[in-house]
Protein backbone atom coordinates (compact mmCIF):
# COMPACT_ATOMS: atom_id res chain seq x y z
CA UNK A 1 0.00 0.00 0.00
CA UNK A 2 1.38 3.38 -0.67
CA UNK A 3 1.31 6.34 1.29
CA UNK A 4 -1.21 6.63 4.77
CA UNK A 5 -2.01 9.48 6.08
CA UNK A 6 -4.79 11.68 7.63
CA UNK A 7 -5.40 15.28 7.44
CA UNK A 8 -7.82 17.95 9.03
CA UNK A 9 -10.00 19.72 6.89
CA UNK A 10 -11.81 21.70 9.15
CA UNK A 11 -11.50 21.66 13.21
CA UNK A 12 -14.12 23.76 14.53
CA UNK A 13 -17.10 22.89 16.59
CA UNK A 14 -20.15 24.93 16.14
CA UNK A 15 -19.99 27.13 13.33
CA UNK A 16 -17.35 28.70 11.02
CA UNK A 17 -14.90 31.16 12.64
CA UNK A 18 -13.10 32.47 9.66
CA UNK A 19 -11.12 35.62 11.26
CA UNK A 20 -7.69 36.45 11.31
CA UNK A 21 -7.29 35.92 14.91
CA UNK A 22 -8.37 32.34 14.38
CA UNK A 23 -6.70 31.02 11.73
CA UNK A 24 -3.36 30.21 12.86
CA UNK A 25 -5.66 26.79 14.01
CA UNK A 26 -8.34 27.21 11.43
CA UNK A 27 -11.95 28.12 10.86
CA UNK A 28 -13.37 25.40 9.11
CA UNK A 29 -15.90 23.29 10.61
CA UNK A 30 -15.05 19.35 10.90
CA UNK A 31 -14.04 17.70 8.30
CA UNK A 32 -10.84 14.81 8.44
CA UNK A 33 -9.33 13.24 5.74
CA UNK A 34 -8.34 9.71 5.83
CA UNK A 35 -6.38 8.09 3.14
CA UNK A 36 -4.48 5.04 2.38
CA UNK A 37 -3.42 4.84 -1.09
CA UNK A 38 -5.79 5.05 -3.80
CA UNK A 39 -8.90 4.79 -1.34
CA UNK A 40 -10.40 7.63 0.68
CA UNK A 41 -12.34 7.72 4.05
CA UNK A 42 -13.80 11.33 4.92
CA UNK A 43 -14.90 11.72 8.97
CA UNK A 44 -17.99 14.63 8.66
CA UNK A 45 -18.76 17.34 6.25
CA UNK A 46 -18.45 20.48 7.76
CA UNK A 47 -17.01 23.99 6.03
CA UNK A 48 -13.90 21.91 5.63
CA UNK A 49 -15.17 19.41 3.34
CA UNK A 50 -15.81 22.32 0.28
CA UNK A 51 -11.88 22.58 0.31
CA UNK A 52 -11.09 18.87 0.15
CA UNK A 53 -13.68 18.23 -2.51
CA UNK A 54 -12.86 21.31 -4.36
CA UNK A 55 -8.85 19.54 -4.37
CA UNK A 56 -9.90 16.08 -5.15
CA UNK A 57 -11.75 17.35 -8.24
CA UNK A 58 -8.95 19.56 -9.50
CA UNK A 59 -6.23 16.35 -8.80
CA UNK A 60 -8.62 14.24 -10.98
CA UNK A 61 -6.81 11.17 -9.48
CA UNK A 62 -9.64 8.92 -7.50
CA UNK A 63 -13.30 8.73 -8.21
CA UNK A 64 -14.42 6.73 -4.98
CA UNK A 65 -14.63 7.49 -1.42
CA UNK A 66 -16.79 6.78 1.84
CA UNK A 67 -18.28 10.19 3.79
CA UNK A 68 -19.12 8.84 7.12
CA UNK A 69 -21.13 11.40 9.51
CA UNK A 70 -21.23 11.37 13.64
CA UNK A 71 -24.33 12.88 13.35
CA UNK A 72 -26.55 15.86 11.78
CA UNK A 73 -25.60 18.96 13.36
CA UNK A 74 -24.63 21.69 10.98
CA UNK A 75 -21.09 21.80 11.74
CA UNK A 76 -20.86 18.56 10.43
CA UNK A 77 -22.91 18.34 7.20
CA UNK A 78 -23.32 22.30 6.03
CA UNK A 79 -20.14 21.57 3.83
CA UNK A 80 -22.14 19.16 1.70
CA UNK A 81 -24.30 21.08 -0.36
CA UNK A 82 -20.86 22.95 -1.42
CA UNK A 83 -19.04 19.36 -2.24
CA UNK A 84 -18.35 19.11 -5.83
CA UNK A 85 -17.59 15.96 -6.16
CA UNK A 86 -21.16 15.28 -5.61
CA UNK A 87 -21.65 17.54 -8.36
CA UNK A 88 -19.68 15.35 -10.85
CA UNK A 89 -20.50 12.34 -12.79
CA UNK A 90 -16.98 10.97 -12.37
CA UNK A 91 -17.54 10.41 -8.90
CA UNK A 92 -19.02 7.51 -6.64
CA UNK A 93 -19.81 8.62 -3.30
CA UNK A 94 -21.08 6.00 -0.28
CA UNK A 95 -22.74 8.14 2.96
CA UNK A 96 -23.05 6.48 6.13
CA UNK A 97 -24.18 7.57 9.94
CA UNK A 98 -26.74 7.20 12.49
CA UNK A 99 -29.93 6.20 11.11
CA UNK A 100 -32.01 2.76 11.40
CA UNK A 101 -31.65 2.23 7.86
CA UNK A 102 -29.95 3.86 4.29
CA UNK A 103 -33.46 5.77 4.01
CA UNK A 104 -32.98 7.57 7.04
CA UNK A 105 -29.51 8.40 6.33
CA UNK A 106 -30.56 9.49 2.95
CA UNK A 107 -33.32 11.73 4.25
CA UNK A 108 -31.45 13.18 7.26
CA UNK A 109 -29.00 14.34 4.59
CA UNK A 110 -30.87 15.55 2.04
CA UNK A 111 -33.39 17.47 4.06
CA UNK A 112 -30.98 20.54 4.44
CA UNK A 113 -30.57 21.08 0.51
CA UNK A 114 -34.61 21.74 0.27
CA UNK A 115 -36.63 24.75 -0.39
CA UNK A 116 -37.00 27.27 1.11
CA UNK A 117 -33.17 26.49 2.73
CA UNK A 118 -31.40 25.39 -0.19
CA UNK A 119 -31.68 26.48 -3.90
CA UNK A 120 -31.07 23.24 -5.61
CA UNK A 121 -31.71 19.79 -3.96
CA UNK A 122 -30.10 16.41 -4.02
CA UNK A 123 -31.39 15.50 -7.13
CA UNK A 124 -28.70 17.69 -9.12
CA UNK A 125 -26.13 15.16 -7.77
CA UNK A 126 -24.61 13.64 -10.70
CA UNK A 127 -22.02 11.41 -8.74
CA UNK A 128 -23.28 7.60 -8.05
CA UNK A 129 -24.33 8.44 -4.69
CA UNK A 130 -24.94 5.15 -2.54
CA UNK A 131 -26.22 5.10 1.45
CA UNK A 132 -24.87 2.42 3.09
CA UNK A 133 -26.94 0.38 4.78
CA UNK A 134 -26.23 -0.06 8.55
CA UNK A 135 -25.59 -3.52 9.93
CA UNK A 136 -23.93 -3.63 13.59
CA UNK A 137 -20.37 -5.71 11.94
CA UNK A 138 -19.20 -2.64 10.92
CA UNK A 139 -17.92 -1.44 7.55
CA UNK A 140 -14.97 -1.80 5.31
CA UNK A 141 -13.92 0.47 2.73
CA UNK A 142 -10.90 -0.73 0.65
CA UNK A 143 -8.07 -1.42 3.66
CA UNK A 144 -9.97 0.80 5.75
CA UNK A 145 -12.08 -1.10 9.18
CA UNK A 146 -14.32 0.93 10.42
CA UNK A 147 -16.77 0.55 13.57
CA UNK A 148 -19.01 3.33 14.90
CA UNK A 149 -20.31 3.16 18.62
CA UNK A 150 -22.38 5.39 20.61
CA UNK A 151 -21.34 8.63 22.50
CA UNK A 152 -23.00 11.19 24.99
CA UNK A 153 -24.25 14.05 22.57
CA UNK A 154 -27.67 15.45 22.19
CA UNK A 155 -29.39 12.95 19.83
CA UNK A 156 -27.78 9.67 18.54
CA UNK A 157 -24.12 10.52 17.56
CA UNK A 158 -21.40 8.46 16.58
CA UNK A 159 -17.83 8.10 17.16
CA UNK A 160 -15.94 6.17 14.53
CA UNK A 161 -13.01 3.14 15.81
CA UNK A 162 -10.90 3.19 12.82
CA UNK A 163 -8.08 0.50 11.29
CA UNK A 164 -5.93 1.43 8.48
CA UNK A 165 -1.86 0.41 8.06
CA UNK A 166 -1.86 -0.91 11.32
CA UNK A 167 -2.81 1.59 13.05
CA UNK A 168 -6.40 2.80 14.75
CA UNK A 169 -7.28 6.10 14.20
CA UNK A 170 -10.70 6.82 16.57
CA UNK A 171 -12.86 9.79 15.54
CA UNK A 172 -15.33 11.26 18.56
CA UNK A 173 -15.67 15.11 17.40
CA UNK A 174 -18.59 15.57 19.77
CA UNK A 175 -18.73 14.33 23.06
CA UNK A 176 -19.57 14.99 26.63
CA UNK A 177 -17.31 13.20 28.66
CA UNK A 178 -18.17 12.44 32.37
CA UNK A 179 -21.76 13.55 32.43
CA UNK A 180 -23.02 10.82 34.52
CA UNK A 181 -20.65 11.35 37.35
CA UNK A 182 -21.43 14.99 37.27
CA UNK A 183 -25.27 14.91 37.01
CA UNK A 184 -24.59 12.71 40.06
CA UNK A 185 -22.40 14.78 42.26
CA UNK A 186 -25.04 17.43 41.81
CA UNK A 187 -28.03 15.60 42.97
CA UNK A 188 -26.69 13.43 45.51
CA UNK A 189 -28.77 14.77 48.27
CA UNK A 190 -31.83 13.04 46.39
CA UNK A 191 -30.11 9.61 47.60
CA UNK A 192 -29.76 7.40 51.27
CA UNK A 193 -26.65 6.61 52.09
CA UNK A 194 -27.36 2.64 50.95
CA UNK A 195 -27.83 3.94 47.40
CA UNK A 196 -24.00 5.04 47.22
CA UNK A 197 -22.33 1.94 46.25
CA UNK A 198 -25.19 1.85 43.15
CA UNK A 199 -24.36 5.53 42.20
CA UNK A 200 -20.59 4.36 42.40
CA UNK A 201 -21.08 1.54 40.00
CA UNK A 202 -23.00 3.41 37.64
CA UNK A 203 -20.01 5.97 37.35
CA UNK A 204 -17.77 3.37 37.19
CA UNK A 205 -19.71 1.69 34.32
CA UNK A 206 -20.03 4.80 32.46
CA UNK A 207 -16.28 5.46 32.65
CA UNK A 208 -15.33 1.67 31.54
CA UNK A 209 -17.67 1.97 28.35
CA UNK A 210 -15.84 5.64 27.93
CA UNK A 211 -12.42 3.87 28.17
CA UNK A 212 -12.87 0.49 26.30
CA UNK A 213 -14.25 2.94 22.95
CA UNK A 214 -10.51 4.15 22.94
CA UNK A 215 -8.29 2.06 25.15
CA UNK A 216 -5.01 1.88 23.39
CA UNK A 217 -5.38 3.49 20.29
CA UNK A 218 -2.89 5.10 17.96
CA UNK A 219 -4.19 8.40 17.11
CA UNK A 220 -7.43 10.11 19.34
CA UNK A 221 -9.16 12.83 17.38
CA UNK A 222 -11.83 14.44 20.58
CA UNK A 223 -13.96 16.94 21.08
CA UNK A 224 -11.40 19.44 23.33
CA UNK A 225 -14.30 22.28 23.14
CA UNK A 226 -14.31 24.06 26.65
CA UNK A 227 -12.16 25.51 29.00
CA UNK A 228 -13.03 24.51 32.92
CA UNK A 229 -14.49 27.90 33.19
CA UNK A 230 -16.66 27.93 30.18
CA UNK A 231 -17.85 24.25 30.85
CA UNK A 232 -18.86 25.53 34.02
CA UNK A 233 -21.62 27.33 31.99
CA UNK A 234 -21.91 24.75 29.18
CA UNK A 235 -22.56 21.69 31.19
CA UNK A 236 -25.48 19.92 28.88
CA UNK A 237 -24.31 21.47 25.83
CA UNK A 238 -22.73 18.31 24.64
CA UNK A 239 -18.99 18.63 24.53
CA UNK A 240 -15.75 18.15 26.96
CA UNK A 241 -13.91 19.98 28.62
CA UNK A 242 -10.61 19.62 27.39
CA UNK A 243 -9.22 18.84 31.20
CA UNK A 244 -11.03 15.51 31.44
CA UNK A 245 -10.60 14.45 27.17
CA UNK A 246 -7.13 14.78 28.11
CA UNK A 247 -7.29 12.76 31.37
CA UNK A 248 -9.52 10.16 29.80
CA UNK A 249 -7.39 9.68 26.95
CA UNK A 250 -4.19 8.99 29.52
CA UNK A 251 -6.34 6.49 31.22
CA UNK A 252 -7.28 4.99 28.24
CA UNK A 253 -3.62 4.46 26.84
CA UNK A 254 -3.96 6.85 24.12
CA UNK A 255 -0.67 6.80 21.98
CA UNK A 256 -1.36 10.35 20.58
CA UNK A 257 -4.45 12.60 20.94
CA UNK A 258 -5.40 15.65 18.87
CA UNK A 259 -7.59 17.75 20.60
CA UNK A 260 -10.46 19.04 18.33
CA UNK A 261 -13.91 20.90 17.99
CA UNK A 262 -12.47 23.67 19.23
CA UNK A 263 -14.83 26.57 20.32
CA UNK A 264 -15.41 29.16 17.64
CA UNK A 265 -15.27 31.79 19.91
CA UNK A 266 -11.18 30.70 20.98
CA UNK A 267 -8.70 32.65 19.38
CA UNK A 268 -4.90 31.21 18.08
CA UNK A 269 -3.68 32.31 21.55
CA UNK A 270 -6.04 30.76 23.61
CA UNK A 271 -6.24 27.41 21.59
CA UNK A 272 -2.42 27.08 22.45
CA UNK A 273 -2.95 28.06 26.03
CA UNK A 274 -5.71 25.00 26.26
CA UNK A 275 -2.68 22.71 24.38
CA UNK A 276 0.14 24.25 27.06
CA UNK A 277 -2.60 23.05 29.97
CA UNK A 278 -3.05 19.68 28.54
CA UNK A 279 1.03 19.47 28.27
CA UNK A 280 1.19 20.06 31.55
CA UNK A 281 -1.52 17.80 32.58
CA UNK A 282 0.10 14.91 30.97
CA UNK A 283 3.54 15.53 32.57
CA UNK A 284 2.24 16.04 36.43
CA UNK A 285 0.40 12.56 35.45
CA UNK A 286 3.87 11.33 34.13
CA UNK A 287 2.44 10.20 31.09
CA UNK A 288 4.12 9.38 27.72
CA UNK A 289 0.82 10.58 25.10
CA UNK A 290 1.68 13.05 22.58
CA UNK A 291 -0.86 15.59 22.40
CA UNK A 292 -1.14 18.37 19.63
CA UNK A 293 -3.58 21.06 18.83
CA UNK A 294 -5.52 19.90 15.54
CA UNK A 295 -4.80 22.40 12.79
CA UNK A 296 -6.58 23.12 9.65
CA UNK A 297 -4.43 21.53 6.85
CA UNK A 298 -2.03 19.58 9.25
CA UNK A 299 -1.26 16.40 7.69
CA UNK A 300 -0.45 13.39 10.25
CA UNK A 301 1.03 10.10 8.65
CA UNK A 302 -0.25 7.16 9.57
CA UNK B 1 -55.41 -12.37 34.48
CA UNK B 2 -57.14 -9.64 37.30
CA UNK B 3 -54.84 -11.44 39.86
CA UNK B 4 -51.52 -11.56 37.48
CA UNK B 5 -48.78 -9.05 38.87
CA UNK B 6 -48.01 -6.19 36.57
CA UNK B 7 -45.02 -6.84 34.32
CA UNK B 8 -42.65 -4.33 34.09
CA UNK B 9 -39.29 -4.65 31.55
CA UNK B 10 -36.22 -2.76 31.65
CA UNK B 11 -33.72 -2.64 28.92
CA UNK B 12 -30.19 -1.21 29.97
CA UNK B 13 -26.89 -2.28 29.31
CA UNK B 14 -26.53 -0.89 32.92
CA UNK B 15 -25.42 -3.58 35.56
CA UNK B 16 -26.43 -1.51 38.21
CA UNK B 17 -29.03 -0.33 36.64
CA UNK B 18 -31.02 -3.73 36.64
CA UNK B 19 -29.71 -4.06 40.35
CA UNK B 20 -31.60 -0.97 41.54
CA UNK B 21 -34.85 -1.97 39.53
CA UNK B 22 -34.41 -5.67 40.83
CA UNK B 23 -33.89 -4.36 44.10
CA UNK B 24 -37.19 -2.02 44.11
CA UNK B 25 -39.31 -5.19 42.74
CA UNK B 26 -38.34 -7.59 45.64
CA UNK B 27 -40.35 -4.97 48.12
CA UNK B 28 -42.94 -4.15 45.40
CA UNK B 29 -45.61 -6.39 43.80
CA UNK B 30 -44.77 -6.58 40.24
CA UNK B 31 -43.05 -8.80 37.81
CA UNK B 32 -39.76 -7.46 36.75
CA UNK B 33 -38.18 -8.50 33.05
CA UNK B 34 -34.83 -6.35 32.87
CA UNK B 35 -32.40 -7.09 29.91
CA UNK B 36 -28.83 -6.14 29.23
CA UNK B 37 -30.02 -5.39 25.39
CA UNK B 38 -32.23 -4.31 22.95
CA UNK B 39 -31.23 -7.90 21.24
CA UNK B 40 -31.64 -9.57 24.37
CA UNK B 41 -34.99 -7.92 24.90
CA UNK B 42 -36.98 -8.76 21.55
CA UNK B 43 -37.20 -12.54 22.54
CA UNK B 44 -40.24 -11.54 25.13
CA UNK B 45 -41.03 -7.89 23.72
CA UNK B 46 -42.18 -9.90 20.11
CA UNK B 47 -45.27 -11.53 21.82
CA UNK B 48 -45.21 -10.10 25.14
CA UNK B 49 -46.94 -6.67 25.95
CA UNK B 50 -45.66 -5.24 29.53
CA UNK B 51 -47.21 -3.16 32.04
CA UNK B 52 -44.59 -0.41 31.82
CA UNK B 53 -41.42 -0.40 29.39
CA UNK B 54 -38.36 1.29 30.26
CA UNK B 55 -35.55 1.69 27.94
CA UNK B 56 -32.52 3.43 28.51
CA UNK B 57 -31.16 5.53 25.25
CA UNK B 58 -27.51 4.78 24.82
CA UNK B 59 -26.69 1.24 24.63
CA UNK B 60 -23.78 -0.18 23.18
CA UNK B 61 -25.72 -1.89 19.42
CA UNK B 62 -29.03 -1.31 19.04
CA UNK B 63 -29.94 2.25 20.95
CA UNK B 64 -33.31 2.84 22.65
CA UNK B 65 -34.70 4.96 20.57
CA UNK B 66 -33.76 2.11 18.15
CA UNK B 67 -35.13 -0.32 19.79
CA UNK B 68 -38.46 1.82 20.56
CA UNK B 69 -38.85 2.28 16.92
CA UNK B 70 -39.14 -1.11 15.96
CA UNK B 71 -41.37 -1.89 18.83
CA UNK B 72 -43.87 0.67 17.45
CA UNK B 73 -44.09 -0.66 14.59
CA UNK B 74 -45.61 -3.73 16.00
CA UNK B 75 -49.38 -3.23 16.80
CA UNK B 76 -48.84 -4.90 19.84
CA UNK B 77 -46.49 -1.75 21.33
CA UNK B 78 -48.28 0.57 19.51
CA UNK B 79 -49.32 1.91 22.99
CA UNK B 80 -47.73 -0.01 25.42
CA UNK B 81 -46.95 2.45 28.02
CA UNK B 82 -43.04 3.36 28.12
CA UNK B 83 -40.50 5.73 30.07
CA UNK B 84 -36.98 6.74 28.67
CA UNK B 85 -34.06 6.92 30.48
CA UNK B 86 -30.87 8.45 30.64
CA UNK B 87 -27.46 9.71 31.48
CA UNK B 88 -28.14 12.29 28.93
CA UNK B 89 -29.96 15.13 30.02
CA UNK B 90 -30.47 17.32 26.85
CA UNK B 91 -33.41 18.78 25.47
CA UNK B 92 -32.83 17.03 21.79
CA UNK B 93 -33.36 13.68 23.24
CA UNK B 94 -36.52 14.57 25.24
CA UNK B 95 -38.18 16.04 21.96
CA UNK B 96 -36.89 12.60 20.31
CA UNK B 97 -38.64 10.62 23.12
CA UNK B 98 -41.79 12.23 22.67
CA UNK B 99 -41.98 11.96 19.33
CA UNK B 100 -41.89 8.32 19.86
CA UNK B 101 -45.20 8.75 22.25
CA UNK B 102 -43.08 7.94 26.09
CA UNK B 103 -44.86 9.26 29.28
CA UNK B 104 -41.76 10.47 30.41
CA UNK B 105 -38.06 10.89 29.74
CA UNK B 106 -35.96 10.51 32.91
CA UNK B 107 -32.18 11.54 33.22
CA UNK B 108 -30.32 9.45 35.64
CA UNK B 109 -29.43 8.89 37.95
CA UNK B 110 -33.15 7.89 39.28
CA UNK B 111 -33.11 7.14 43.29
CA UNK B 112 -34.88 4.35 44.94
CA UNK B 113 -37.70 6.77 46.50
CA UNK B 114 -38.44 8.55 42.82
CA UNK B 115 -38.32 5.12 40.62
CA UNK B 116 -40.68 3.67 43.26
CA UNK B 117 -42.89 6.52 42.91
CA UNK B 118 -42.50 6.74 39.06
CA UNK B 119 -44.09 2.70 39.15
CA UNK B 120 -46.85 3.75 41.35
CA UNK B 121 -47.93 6.16 39.15
CA UNK B 122 -47.86 4.45 35.63
CA UNK B 123 -48.40 0.61 37.04
CA UNK B 124 -52.05 -0.06 38.81
CA UNK B 125 -50.83 -1.44 42.19
CA UNK B 126 -47.26 -2.19 40.85
CA UNK B 127 -45.95 0.52 43.90
CA UNK B 128 -48.74 -1.64 46.26
CA UNK B 129 -45.96 -3.21 48.82
CA UNK B 130 -46.39 -6.70 49.71
CA UNK B 131 -47.27 -7.78 53.06
ZN1 LIG C 1 -20.21 19.53 16.39
ZN1 LIG D 1 -23.37 18.23 17.60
Amino acid sequence: MSEAYLRFWGVRGSYAAPHETHLGVGGNTSCVELRAGDHLLVCDGGTGIISLGEELVQADELHEMLVVFTHYHWDHICGLPFFQPAFSPDWRIEFFGPGDTAADIERRLSDQMKAPYFPVETETWMADINYVEPHDDGMRHGPFEIRHFNVHHPGVTYGYRVRIADKTVVYVSDNEVQFLKTSIAKRIHEFEEDEHELLERMVSEQRSAELAAIENVDILIHDAQYTPHDYSKKRGWGHSCYVDTVNLAIDAGVGCLYLYHHDPTYNDDQVAAIHRDCLQIIAERKSSMECHIAREGLKVRL
Amino acid sequence: MHNAKPIIVLVDDSDAMRTLFEQVAREADFELHAYASAEASLTFLDSNRPNLLVINVMMPNKDGYSLLKQLRANPLHQDTPTVMISSKDYAQDRVAARELGVLEFVAKPISKKALRSLIAHYVDGGGAPRN
